[in-house]
């Protein structure tokens, strides 16, 4: 029994007149736009990788991806004799049907868009949306990603993302960040301060402007308390934050200024007087 | 120090030494400058080793491409213009160059760095900070740790304008050499916060040759756009 290939394509499959023949030429032209669109897109990311922030070159890359498939999705609809006129009139039908059952994934979809116009959040950002807080790995068209501080991957369906309230640490070119520090009583506290301007002053990244502030804030039950505000680049303030800690105390410290223990001052009513234990059983003996 | 070297070679210069040397059979970079070492291993048969001058932006880790010149506040009439000297940080770029291709190896300087603020927290800009003095002709200055900056000022504003600051995108930065490094640039007052500033491709003598420009070396095309300062000067 000969077998014949063009006959085997040319069975329907049951659904209209669609043979197997267009359920294959529907897969392959799909396929080749997949192909087609990962390569270009790759290829665009790798081209403006050193010339566009990361952040819009993966938004061009991916509108690139997703216009390649639609374009090959709309040219091999044909295959399935679909019309796509036909679409305009099933479409109003047909979206309330689509609408009511993919209604949160169409939500996600329009707040990734909206996500990716507005721009609160770039890649690499530092963020704290829905009690979640981490850098920005990814804002895809349906989630956002995001990888917390401990390297855990959390997704968030770009919804919440867009209903909720987003703190974006590294927007703003500066950011201002605060110590406070003790010192004892007995201690100098305008030298402190000259000590602790110094210290910031040498620092690179403790910006000049806006002027960092040292100050006697208040007098605590065994310190008097210094408060420091110092500005550093946004994308930088944490490094600076570690290190300009430990070398303002150092310098302090190297200074005769110390960071003073708990202590409390008791006095009796009715004059107690202390006994040298020792003492006493020398004498008794 | 600064120009072309090929195999093995040392060059100090107080505070800095840069030098390949043959270890274990391997060529090895060495630098060090106010006691920070940097050492690579080379693979190269045909390459060189460039030392220029680079743009004051890349320590102690590049955050920023602006530069912001302070210097004691110049009072200038309308219409008027006027040459200054300043002098502006130096840092040291070395680079690996073969027929095909230029990358940048290591960067250093001398002295210390510091970042300041420009315009307000939200809609301002990070640049590297220098503060100078205004000298009327060229001045002496340490080859390595200082460079001279010729910034002519004009003011075309129909008010007077005092001016004690200056911020460039250095990308746009043309810098020469030969026995000290020097860069041009202009400054012209638009408004009473306003004021554009661009670098001139010139170098201040006859003779000074040109400095690699990182982004060449990077590969990034930039425009020569000069810096519109919208927050005063």
């Amino acid at each position: 029994m000969a077998f014949n290939v063009t006959e085997v394509l040319e069975i329907p499959i049951g659904v209209g007149t669609i043979t197997l023949e267009n359920i294959l030429y529907f897969a392959v032209i799909l396929t080749i736009g997949v192909t087609v669109a990962r390569i270009v897109s790759t290829n665009v990311r790798r081209a403006l990788t050193e010339r566009l922030p990361k952040n819009e070159s993966e938004l061009l890359a991916k509108l690139v991806y997703y216009i390649i498939i639609l374009w090959a999705f709309v040219f091999a609809l044909p295959q399935l004799n679909f019309d796509l006129s036909g679409l305009l009139v099933a479409g109003g039908v047909a979206g309330l049907v689509i609408g009511f059952a993919s209604q949160s994934v169409v939500s996600n979809l329009i707040s990734g868009l909206f996500l990716m116009f507005e721009r609160p959040i770039k890649l690499g950002d530092s963020i704290n949306v829905a009690d979640v807080s981490g850098n920005v790995e990814d804002v895809r068209v349906l989630s956002t990603v995001v990888k917390t501080y401990d390297g855990i991957y959390v997704r968030i369906p770009n919804e919440t993302v867009f209903t909720s309230n987003i703190t974006n640490y590294v927007h703003n070119a500066a950011r201002r960040f605060t110590y406070e520090i003790g010192i004892r009583y007995e201690d100098d506290a305008d030298k402190a301060i000259r000590i602790t301007r110094e210290v910031i002053a040498n620092h690179p990244f403790a910006l000049k402007h806006p002027a960092p502030s040292v100050f006697v804030d208040n007098l605590g039950d065994n310190s008097v308390n210094l408060t420091v505000y110092i500005w550093a680049p946004a994308r930088n303030w944490w490094d600076v934050r570690t290190d300009l800690l430990w070398k303002i105390k150092q310098a302090l410290e190297a200074n005769g200024i110390e960071k003073p223990f708990p202590q409390r001052t008791i006095t009796f009513a009715d004059n107690l007087e202390v006994k040298n234990r020792a003492a006493g059983k020398k004498g008794d003996d | 120090m600064f120009g072309r070297y090929n195999g093995t070679f040392c060059r100090e210069c107080g505070d800095i030494s840069v030098e390949t040397d043959v270890v274990n059979g391997l060529l090895t970079y060495r630098r060090r400058c106010e006691g920070r070492t940097f050492e690579r291993i080379l693979v190269s048969k045909t390459g060189e080793i460039v030392i220029s001058p680079v743009e004051p932006h890349n320590l102690p880790e590049n955050i920023t491409e602006f530069l912001l010149m302070e210097f004691s506040p110049i009072v200038i009439e309308p219409d008027a213009t006027q040459t200054v000297y300043l002098k502006f940080p130096v840092e040291i770029g070395v680079f690996l160059e073969s027929a095909k291709d230029i990358d940048v190896l290591d960067i250093f300087g001398l002295g210390p760095q510091k970042y300041t603020l420009y315009g307000s927290p939200t809609n301002g800009l990070i640049a590297r900070c220098y503060r100078s003095a205004v000298y009327p002709e060229i001045p002496p200055v340490e080859p390595f740790r200082e460079g001279v900056l010729k910034l002519c000022i004009h003011n075309a504003y129909n008010e007077w304008a005092e001016v004690s600051c200056a911020v460039f995108d250095s990308t746009d930065m043309k810098i020469y050499y030969d026995n000290y490094v020097a860069a041009s640039a202009t400054m012209k007052i638009v408004s009473k916060t306003l004021a554009e500033t661009d670098f001139v491709d010139a170098p201040l003598r006859p003779g000074m040759t040109k400095a690699i420009e990182l982004n060449v070396a990077r590969k990034i095309p930039v425009l020569d756009r000069g810096y519109l300062m919208e927050w005063g000067y």
